[in-house]
């Protein structure tokens, strides 16, 4: 904790000289990413003052002029827009869902996979399972109209055939969010149980000795061996996913909308790529990007804040 | 094992947290130079000062300037940038005005988004083109274009051929009546048809049906082709789908919406409420609309149109399967990419009698077959402020202006891109290797002008026919004039800058397409509710403000 070195202490300082002697070429391997971090990350950071100019495309920006309402112009521009209002709402309604639906599923895929006896068969289940990870959300959203369309998709085609009303999984607006939370879930459930199973390896194989020696079944090991073990990783992945409560796919949402959906499908990425790249709307695009960064930024530090009051470890 | 999981572990954190930190915008960072030439630079636009070197339209002391190219990135295409045809202009016009030209490729589908990235970094070329007017007039609000007007004026004897062709209307176009700038000029829309209403020829002859010449008509006729799935479609009768159209209701039902827009409309109306260029805001269109609901809910119109967006194949291959009846669509929309096009398909699948024919099916109330037109303007050409050659930039647009430069350009070589057939006319051929034309007719490089023009209307008029290998060419002869058939333009009324519309452009044309989709799309007894919901919203979310400022500059300057 205590690392500053005093300027009066001359022990410290030798010290700091011969740790920095010893260590010079790990700082010097550090040096690379960091590098890159400035460049890339902070250097461009510049340009968050475009939400508070007026853009120009031919000034540097310095010297563009400060939008009115004291540069917050853009900033009451989008909230008295009722696109956005609506993108906000909907942004949240879907990660929120994610959230709830999604969170959980590769956990529980993970326990189940971690009890299956053949280590073959296990292993060729996780991998068919996080394949679709790789797959873009186009393709998705193709194969998802050749399932899901009323009158051609093959589920409803099926359900016609024995009897049952077709089903508009991606034509109402309710049942598309269905569809759009499911199709999230078998995306990224496979990708996302590997970490879970990784941490599952970690857990000491004597408790589970010790359990079945007390006569627990495979249910009360799960519970009281396998969940705590993975509980700090559970909670670093519910923090980072908080972090991302308002921030939004562009992709997913965009490919698999359609006219009949905006309503619920019309999220800030979309309202961004439609007002500030397609209209070249930059100032407003940048302030809703900011304005999502801020929250963003703000939950993380929350959930972190949580996470540390019911003693866990957090994420720094 | 438990290490490679611990590294697949970090690696896996590094990604989520990049992916986490990488959602600032990056459109504003400019790109590194990408060609340097003499006129790059310099961010002053130079004065427009008298040039004494210049002797009977040619530079004494060579020029340098850099113009636009689109890159289509064609399958088996030559380089835009550097071709045939890229050679053809250079020499000339190196020779005819001692400007050396070089090109600079910017991609067709993002174009926008690459010129605001060599705009922002001063390397845009001199001789800029887009399709999009409201993006040059963001420009020059930000200072990035060039005014025009000034040089256009002081150099007119020197550009004969470009005042010949686009003459002063399509010139000063964008006029601004008060101040005067001229922020780009209009190429010439030269070929005006626009839209047709094709319907399945041969399934009218199974049926001996006539041609439907009205709405009752047509719409008898789609009925038919339902009832008679079985007939004209056999085992796969449950495909049939007497109607089609996309999210595009506004483009894909224009003829029919036309037809419900007052015969005596205004041109005042049409220009106040003509923002939309589907002309949604047109008095009579949702009547038009509710003709749509009622056969979508009859079962006439493809119930899977609203799921799928644009540039989607689905319905171009229900067409081709032969399943599709009837649509509304680009005037030759059925005849064109030859081989892989909708003709040669149903050519293929369904026989040599099939294939879809235009007809005039929408009478207005006082009986003519009314569609609204564009006026004669098509790509705007503009000068960024970075361009300091502003006549030598103009030399050359008068340069590929010239009837018998840009008539080479259309039709390239003769018995390499083109055949004169016995009466003259021209047949286009399929060129491969270094005399392809990565675009139809070169419209590329041929950037004021857009339609195949060959000094002579007959002989273009029957050239045009020649121009869909594998079609038979009085489909393309009863076509083209039934695209026009009782045309209406609403005349320009220049009246400047319409600030409501900044930045609208986007937002308006999803929300029209939205309510036009869910109004289609409803059950009949709520069409009114969703139709009048959706207008709303468009209204509210600016279409008025448009509306209200185009009515006060209207008075302002023509009351």
């Amino acid at each position: 904790m205590k690392t500053v070195a005093l300027a009066g202490s001359p022990g410290r300082g030798k010290k700091f000289i011969a740790y920095i002697k010893r260590y010079w070429t790990l700082y010097l391997l550090l040096l690379l990413p960091l590098t890159y971090f400035i460049i890339f990350k902070y250097i461009p950071m510049q340009y968050i003052q475009i939400a508070f100019k007026k853009y120009s495309i031919v000034k540097s920006v310095w010297e563009m002029p400060w939008a009115a309402n004291n540069g917050l112009e853009y900033f009451i521009k989008a909230f008295s827009n009722k696109d956005f209002i609506n993108a906000l709402r909907n942004t949240i309604m879907l990660n929120f869902l994610d959230l709830i639906f999604g969170f959980p599923a590769p956990i529980i895929l993970a326990l189940l996979l971690n009890e299956l006896p053949f280590p073959r068969y296990k292993r060729v289940t996780q991998t068919v399972a996080y394949m679709p990870h790789f797959l873009s959300w186009v393709i998705i959203a193709g194969l998802a109209r050749q399932l899901f369309a009323p009158t051609s998709g093959l589920v409803n085609n099926f359900l016609t055939k024995i009897g049952l009303d077709t089903i508009p999984f991606l034509n109402e607006p309710k049942w598309w969010v269905v569809t759009y939370v499911f199709l999230g879930i078998w995306q990224s459930v496979g990708w996302n149980t590997i970490i879970y199973l990784a941490a599952i390896t970690a857990i000491n194989p004597e408790l589970y000795e010790a359990a079945e020696m007390d006569g627990a079944g495979r249910f009360r090991k799960m519970w009281h061996i396998t969940l705590p073990g993975i509980r700090t990783t559970i909670v670093t992945l519910l923090i980072l996913s908080l972090g991302r409560i308002l921030g939004s796919e562009f992709d997913r949402p965009f490919a698999l909308m359609n006219h009949m959906v905006n309503d619920v499908a019309n999220v800030i990425s979309i309202f961004v790529y439609k007002y500030g790249i397609q209209a070249l709307q930059f100032s407003l695009a940048t302030a809703v990007g900011l304005f999502q960064s801020v929250v963003c930024v703000i939950f993380l530090f929350m959930a972190n804040a949580l996470a540390k009051r019911f003693g866990e470890r957090g994420v720094w | 094992m438990k290490r490679t999981i611990s590294i697949l572990l970090v690696c896996f954190m590094m990604v989520a947290l990049l992916a986490g930190c990488g959602s600032e915008p990056a459109s504003t960072t400019p790109t590194p130079a990408q060609q340097t030439s003499p006129s790059s630079g310099s961010n002053e636009p130079s004065a427009p000062t008298p040039e004494p070197e210049i002797v009977d339209r040619k530079f004494t002391k060579t020029r340098s300037i850099t113009v636009e190219i689109y890159d289509r990135n064609n399958d088996g295409g030559s380089p835009p940038e550097d071709n045939f045809f890229t050679n053809f202009i250079k020499e000339g016009v190196l020779r005819d005005h001692n400007v050396e030209v070089t090109y600079i490729p910017v991609g067709r589908w993002t174009e926008v988004e690459e010129i605001n990235n060599l705009l922002a970094a001063g390397d845009a070329p001199d001789v800029c083109v887009t399709y999009s007017y409201p993006t040059i007039q963001t420009y020059a609000n930000m200072g990035g274009v060039l005014d025009m007007a000034p040089y256009l004026e002081e150099y007119k004897d020197l550009l004969p051929n470009l005042y010949g062709l686009l003459g002063e209307r399509n010139l000063f176009w964008n006029k601004d009546p008060q101040t005067g700038t001229v922020w780009a000029i209009e190429a010439l829309l030269f070929n005006q048809a626009r839209i047709n209403t094709f319907v399945r020829e041969d399934w009218l002859n199974k049926l001996n049906l006539k041609e439907p010449t009205n709405l009752q008509e047509f719409e008898s006729m789609l009925y038919a082709f339902k009832n008679n799935a079985q007939v004209l479609l056999g085992s796969e009768a449950n495909q049939m789908i007497p109607f089609s159209i996309s999210f595009d209701v506004g483009w894909r039902a224009d003829h029919l919406l036309a037809a419900f827009v007052p015969n005596d409309m205004t041109d005042k109306e049409g220009y106040i409420r003509g923002f939309d260029d589907r002309h949604i805001l047109y008095p009579g269109i949702k009547e038009g609309v509710r003709v749509l609901n009622k056969w979508y809910n009859e079962g006439l119109i493809w119930k899977d149109f609203n799921l799928y967006g644009s540039g989607d194949s689905t319905e171009d291959n229900l067409m081709k399967a032969g399943y599709v009846g009837s649509f509304i669509h680009n005037w030759d929309y059925p005849y064109r990419n030859g081989d892989e096009g909708i003709h040669a398909n149903l050519q293929r699948l369904v026989g040599p009698e099939a294939g879809f024919i235009a007809v005039a099916a929408f009478e207005n109330d006082a009986g003519v077959y009314r569609k609204f037109l564009s006026n004669p303007i098509d790509r705007k050409v503009f000068f960024p402020s970075t361009n300091d050659e502003p006549l030598a930039s103009l030399l050359y647009l008068d340069w590929i202006s010239n009837l018998e430069n840009r008539k080479f350009l259309q039709i390239g070589e003769e018995g390499v891109n083109h055949e004169i057939t016995a009466d003259g006319a021209v047949k286009m051929l399929s060129a491969t290797g270094d005399k392809i034309m990565n675009s139809p007719s070169n419209i590329d490089y041929t950037i004021t002008i857009n339609g195949l023009d060959l000094g002579d209307p007959t002989l273009t008029a029957k050239s045009l026919s020649l121009n869909y290998p594998g079609v038979d060419p009085r489909y393309i002869e009863k076509a083209w004039p039934l695209s026009t058939k009782d045309g209406r333009i609403i005349p320009q009324f220049n009246v400047g800058e319409i600030k409501a519309e900044e930045g609208m452009g986007p937002a308006l044309s999803q929300k029209r397409d939205t309510f036009l989709v869910q109004a289609v799309s409803c059950p009949p007894d709520q069409f009114d509710a969703v139709f009048d919901a959706g207008m709303q919203d468009y209204l509210n979310s600016g279409g008025q403000a448009i509306i209200d400022e185009r009515t006060e500059k209207y008075a302002q300057f023509y009351e």
